[in-house]
């Protein structure tokens, strides 16, 4: 059964040869190499992953995921960022994915009437034109919405509903403020335990293009792991989307130092016991592979 | 006090749910009307700060403290229309346990799914929800599953798409209608296709165990609650 970490990122120290963005809280040293990720997917029998790219948006910051992708083919599917104020998007999206095993791109915001009552026409969206372009060329799109504008992303899914959608982290929706990160350096979003996304991207469920990631526990939970406050939520996106349009992740490196890669493997498990063992196949690796169309893995 | 007619007892015992139409009317409803308008508008900047905050959801808005904001929010709670009901299904051991005055805004889907809201191991828990404007067909009405209280229904699936729910009843209508369900039922509001943004009021009580009785929960409308009754039925006093 094929094992697919659905969601993690990668990144070297910024350099002339993989330039990227750097912060007080990601300087230029810091890094988290690919080869790393490699020990801890041999270590516990995972084959394939999904890169996201994290440290800047512009087409030199994806050097390090471009590199990873033509390194290692059949491992690795990659997912883009786009540059917020670029006048052509779709020239960047296509730039990106062009045989690269760049698949999508992610979006941490949608741009659209921040009132709910307000009249809604896709197209004065500021990301409008990305979906559209998804649309046209089979790119997936990777949602981590802020929680102002996820009431907006239905309407998206009404007018292009052949683009494939991933949302990610258990369908959480950070609000304004509520960002912040630990002391192991991992991100943090506080998030009330009656999660106002139970009336909005778990409701996506009706749209059979949508699929979301078991993921980012540590960042919402407010216990140590297995993070089993988080249960709940899991049980009712099995319940809302069922085991075919949820896919595991780690969202490593952010879990490596606590707590570790290998428990996070066993976190299916530990939240959704009464999974048959169909269902947990799917979780762990056949929705991934279907969903985002995985290279069959040529050597060991 | 105006008791269940025997239609209503066996409809109540055999579907789980009952509509009053015109249970609020004219100057009443009106007031009902400009009070809901009233609070919403003055409420709505602080709930899109908290949907903005990731602490409330955009896709429904519950005027927040809504009994101690005008008298008629409180009125409505042992309304003679359908008071004698709730009553006489809970063998004149009635609790009101909280009010959800709501805005559901137009949006492609429903904000909620099929659902029941207690399970049979909870007491008696009962829902009376009053339209503040018309509701028509595909505009967010109330649908209910007849029959899906008893204890041997069932099993129900929560279906993607409201409408394929098997059995379901829908329930459209006008501005002062009020619908009564057992809400170990099953239930959902429907999509809203329009323009309109549906108002109800959605009141919640229950059979009266001392495990819900608080009577802080509503001291600060005690001086709205003059006669025993009401002061029973908001549990300020046993």
């Amino acid at each position: 059964m094929p094992r697919i970490d659905a969601h993690l990122h990668v990144f070297a120290r910024a350099s002339a040869e993989f330039p990227r963005e750097t912060s007080a809280l990601f300087p230029a040293d810091r890094e988290a190499p690919v080869e790393t990720l490699l020990v801890e997917m041999e270590a516990h029998r995972i084959h394939q992953a999904v890169l996201v790219q994290l440290g800047g948006t512009n087409t030199e910051h994806h050097a390090y995921l471009l590199h990873c992708l033509k390194a290692y083919p059949d491992r690795f599917l990659g997912i883009g960022l786009i540059p917020p104020d670029t006048p052509d998007p779709e020239t960047h999206m296509d730039r990106l994915a062009h045989a690269t095993g760049v698949i999508g791109f992610r979006l941490t915001s949608i741009g659209g009437p921040r009132d709910p009552f307000a009249r809604i026409d896709v197209r004065d969206f500021e990301t409008y034109r990305i979906w559209k372009r998804a649309a046209e060329n089979d790119y997936v799109l990777w949602l981590y919405p802020q929680a102002i504008d996820a009431h907006l992303i239905p309407y998206l899914l009404e007018a292009f509903p052949q683009v494939r959608v991933v949302v990610n982290h258990l369908g959480i929706c950070p609000g304004e403020g509520k960002f912040s990160w630990d002391t192991k350096g991992r991100p943090q979003v506080e998030t009330p335990m009656y999660n106002p996304a139970f009336h909005t991207t778990y409701r996506l469920a009706r749209y059979e293009n949508v699929t979301v990631h078991l993921s980012g526990q540590y960042a919402f939970s407010k216990e140590a792991f297995p993070y089993r406050d988080l249960a709940r939520w899991h049980e009712r996106l099995l319940s809302n989307y069922g085991a075919k349009r949820l896919m595991w992740a780690t969202d490593f490196p952010w879990i490596l130092e606590d707590p570790g890669y290998g428990p996070l493997t066993d976190i299916i498990k530990e939240l959704l016991p009464d999974l048959s063992t169909d269902e947990y196949h799917d979780i762990m690796g056949r929705t991934a592979k279907t969903f985002l169309r995985f290279p069959n893995r040529t050597a060991g | 006090m105006i008791r269940p007619t025997e239609t209503q007892s066996l409809q109540w015992a055999e579907k789980g749910c009952l509509v009053f139409e015109n249970a609020i009317q004219g100057d009443e409803l009106q007031r009902l009307q400009d009070a809901f308008d009233y609070w919403a508008e003055k409420c709505k900047p602080a709930w899109l700060d908290r949907v903005a905050a990731g602490e409330a959801s955009a896709t429904f808005y519950d005027i927040p403290n809504v009994l101690e904001k005008d008298e008629i929010f409180v009125d409505i709670v042992d309304h003679p229309s359908y008071y004698g009901n709730l009553m006489a299904f809970t063998d004149d051991d009635l609790i009101f346990l909280a009010p959800q005055v709501r805005l559901v805004p137009p949006w492609p889907l429903s904000y909620t799914g099929w659902h029941p809201d207690v399970p049979q191991s909870n007491p008696l828990h009962i829902k009376v929800q009053i339209y503040v404007n018309d509701v028509e067909p595909g505009c967010g009405e109330f649908s209910f599953v007849p029959g899906s209280h008893k204890p041997d229904a069932g099993p129900y699936s929560r279906v993607h798409r409201l409408e394929s729910m098997p059995g379901h009843k829908t329930f459209p209508g006008k501005a002062g209608s009020a619908i009564m369900f057992n809400s170990y039922g099953w239930h959902t509001a429907m999509d809203n296709h329009t323009d309109t943004p549906r108002k109800s009021i959605i009141l919640i009580y229950e059979k009266r165990t001392p495990e819900r009785v608080d009577s802080k929960r509503f001291t600060s409308i005690a001086h709205y609650c003059t006669t025993p009754e009401r002061r029973q039925l908001f549990g300020l006093e046993s």
